[in-house]
């Protein structure tokens, strides 16, 4: 019996989020299903540049400082920016895949991952939103990190439901 | 960078390493959970990542990852599966390993293995799927070697029986 013909369980890009927020002690994770189909979800999100500012209400201003392909990794961008919030300039490094960002801050101070998903009606969207602190004794910024992530994840919701601006 | 690099990093807490682990386990712990759990695998697979990373810092051998995450990703999928209904598991129909080997790709392997239970299919997964020794295969599964053997050997027949149905 070839080893391709047993049955595989996989991980999709929600329950990967779900997976690496449950690492972090100071992670708050929430999801939710957006009111728009996926490839529109995705493609507006993507847009970092565009988008971040329009539902991080923390962040005013993102530059891209570069973008190129993730070597051997088809279809996987590896993204340099800076996201201004509280009027100070952030550096992350971003891993960009369909479905799937990861963006670590300068010196992993900072961790956030979006992740989404086509709802199991196919018109809608799930999606999910990490923030952490990747560092050990953070757990007290657990409540003011699910406060963000909240606030993001109603930000989309409303944007999805009115369609994404332009 | 290698599996065992990659162990290391993220035992040190990077975030990118821990990711780059669960993309590079997912395969191995798919097939194994795939098989075993069946309609419950994907919940199986979450389980035993997030049972990897939260349990990262004792793994004092990163060369072991491997057999380590395979630990993990049997308990997780049987303790999913148990959930079915558990099947007769007697056989009907000699046979023989070399068979079992010699199955061609029309064979829906997943409804065949769907209908044996849980245990058996934990057994012809890390024998037949895995390459692990009987040895191997009883340490994992707690069991006396004599007893995963005839084990192994009724899940076989099992198989076949069940496939020739």
């Amino acid at each position: 019996m070839n080893p391709e013909e047993w049955p595989t369980a996989s991980l999709g890009p929600v329950a990967r989020a779900k997976v690496l927020a449950s690492a972090w002690p100071s992670a708050a994770w929430v999801e939710g299903v957006l009111d728009a189909p996926y490839r529109a979800v995705w493609s507006w999100i993507s847009d970092l540049e565009h988008s971040i500012p329009q539902f991080d209400t923390t962040v005013t201003r993102v530059r891209v400082r570069s973008r190129r392909p993730a070597p051997g990794e088809p279809g996987v961008d590896l993204v340099s920016l800076t996201a201004t919030a509280f009027a100070l300039p952030l550096p992350f490094d971003v891993r960009l895949e369909d479905g799937f960002c990861l963006m670590r801050g300068a010196a992993r101070l900072y961790l956030v991952i979006m992740a989404a998903e086509p709802h199991s009606d196919g018109a809608r969207t799930h999606f999910c939103h990490v923030e952490a602190v990747p560092l050990p004794g953070t757990t007290f910024v657990r409540r003011y990190l699910r406060r963000e992530t909240r606030s993001d994840l109603d930000n989309l919701t409303r944007l999805a439901k009115n369609g994404f601006p332009g | 960078m290698d599996v065992e690099q990659v162990v290391r990093a993220a035992q040190r807490g990077d975030p990118e390493a821990m990711d780059a682990l669960v993309r590079a386990l997912l395969p191995y712990v798919g097939r194994i959970c795939g098989a075993i759990a069946m309609d419950k695998g994907d919940d199986a697979v979450q389980e035993t990542m997030i049972a990897v990373l939260r349990n990262l810092g004792a793994l004092r051998q990163p060369e072991a990852v491997r057999g380590w995450v395979r630990r993990i990703a049997v308990r997780e999928a049987m303790r999913q599966a148990t959930a079915e209904p558990i099947l007769s598991d007697q056989a009907t129909l000699d046979f023989t390993p070399a068979r079992l080997i010699d199955l061609d790709g029309a064979i829906d392997v997943r409804a065949t293995l769907a209908r044996l239970p849980p245990a058996q299919r934990a057994i012809l997964v890390l024998r037949d799927m895995d390459g692990l020794a009987e040895a191997e295969v009883a340490a994992l599964l707690n069991m006396p070697e004599g007893t995963a053997k005839s084990r192994l050997h009724r899940a076989r027949k099992a198989f076949a029986g069940r496939w020739n149905e």
